[in-house]
This record gives structure tokens, sequence and C-alpha cells, in this order.
């Protein structure tokens, strides 16, 4: 099978998927909008927006962390989602391909942004021991873990694509 | 609270005198959804490492469950762990004691 994503010159990086492909991934970036805007005690949330210090004894030092840091990360989040849903929108489809090409800018974005979805799904899965990919059809989360394994294999193929 | 709060205040006045002395840790933790070839491009991203020493810190981390992946100021490692979370990696930081 081709490449999903290919480095075209220094400062380019062309996205080529099937038209399934494209209407799976449309549908995630809200997904993950809503629950950013959802409490910090929401259970992905509190995976995206881990304490920086273990230590009781610095206790208030992660108060005034995420005091000062939560809103910032947040808003990072939300700026690489609107570059995804944006080079999503702007994609022209063939017969069967879907094709667009992205910057320096949206290929990170899409890379911070597929990371972002496999850990809120790894959540929302309950994944504790680390997932080769190969999925169980009996297994009732099957959908999900597949989904969680495709957006794997999408992230491996685009930091291969980054690092050409 | 008449035993606590003096307590708080005593350790708050320690912690900012010897702070500077101290050199804090930032610990990168193993988790089971992150790629062991994202962890490696943060790493090398974020701290300028080549691949080897990005490889090397990611395996600790994969088998040993962590690695210190940076040190210095707490201001300083603060702002990795900040770097490290808009990444995605579980970071957190201590004092190297």
């Amino acid at each position: 099978m081709a490449g999903s994503f290919k480095r075209i010159g220094g400062d380019r990086v062309r996205v080529r998927l099937a038209n399934d492909e494209v209407a799976v991934l449309r549908g995630l970036p809200d997904q993950l909008r809503t629950v950013l805007r959802e409490s910090e005690d929401e259970p992905v949330n509190q995976r995206l927006f881990p304490p920086a210090y273990l230590d009781v004894a610095d206790i208030e030092h992660d108060t005034e962390y995420h005091r000062l840091m939560h809103d910032d990360l947040v808003t990072e989040k939300l700026a690489n989602l609107d570059l995804v849903t944006g080079s999503l929108a702007r994609g022209t489809a063939s017969m069967r391909r879907w094709t667009v090409e992205l910057t320096n800018e949206e290929a990170t974005a899409w890379l911070g942004v597929l990371n972002d979805l496999r850990l809120a799904l790894g959540v929302r899965l309950d994944i504790t021991e680390d997932f080769d990919g190969d999925v169980d059809d009996t297994d009732p989360r099957a959908p999900a873990l597949r989904l969680l394994s495709y957006l794997g294999w999408l992230e491996e193929q685009l930091l291969d694509a980054l690092q050409s | 609270m008449s035993t606590t709060a003096p307590t708080r205040e005593r350790t708050e006045q320690q912690d900012d005198v010897a702070e500077p002395d101290i050199p804090w840790v930032v610990i990168v933790w193993n988790d089971p959804v992150n790629l062991m070839s994202y962890v490696v491009f943060v790493l090398q991203k974020l701290f300028g490492y080549d691949r080897e020493k990005a490889t090397r810190l990611m395996l600790d981390v994969h088998h040993k469950g962590k690695a210190v992946v940076s040190s210095g100021p707490r201001e300083k490692a603060e702002f990795d762990v900040y770097r490290l979370h808009g990444h995605g990696l579980w970071a957190t930081m201590q004092k190297d004691r």
C-alpha cells in the first residue's frame, strides 16, 4: 500500500488517504474539543494534563503550575485541532483517493492531534499494558481498538515522513 | 489549623533558601499508548538530543518504567515538563536528592 504521508521538498507533506479514512478522521477533532472543554478531573484530561510535581511536599508548586499552564496547554491543543480540521476541509477527493498538502506547521499539528486522540482513546479503553495493535474480534472494544491501531499506524507513517 | 499553618510557612522558607542549590530532575514515565518512535522524536525535538541518546532514554522509559530526561533549576525543569506535557508525554519533576 502506498504511504499515507510523503515529504515533498523541505516544507510540505502530502497526505493521501482513502475517502473512507478521511470520513473517519473528520469525526474525531470535535470529540477531542469537547473533552478539552470539560473539567480537569475528566479522566482523559487527567492524562493529557498530568501533575508536574509528584512529591506531596511540592503540592503548592503543582497547584501553581496548573493555574499558570493549563490554559496554555489547552490553547495549543485547540490550535492544533483547528489546523487539522482546516486541512481536512481543504483536501480534494477523486474517485477513491483524498489528497491534501500540509505545511510543516500543519504536519506538526497532525502529529500532535493523532497522538492526543490516541491518548484519549487509551484512557477510554483503559489500556494499561503495551498495545501491539492486534485486535481480538470477540472483544466488545474491538471497533475502538481498531481505531487506536489505525491512528497509530498513521502516526508512525507521519513520523517517518517528518524525519525523511 | 493553628498547628499546621506555621509548619507550612517554615517549610516554604526553607525551600526558598535551599532551592537554588538543589537541582531538579525531569522524569518521563512509561506509557502504554505513546509510540516508541514518537517518544524518540519528541526527546530529539525538545532537547536537541541525537537519535542515539533519545533512543537510549526511550528504552529506559520502556524497560525500567521511567528515565531522567533533563535537569536544572526549578524554572527550567518546569518549562521542560510543560513542553513534554504539550507533547503528550507523561512527565513529572522532583528535587534530585
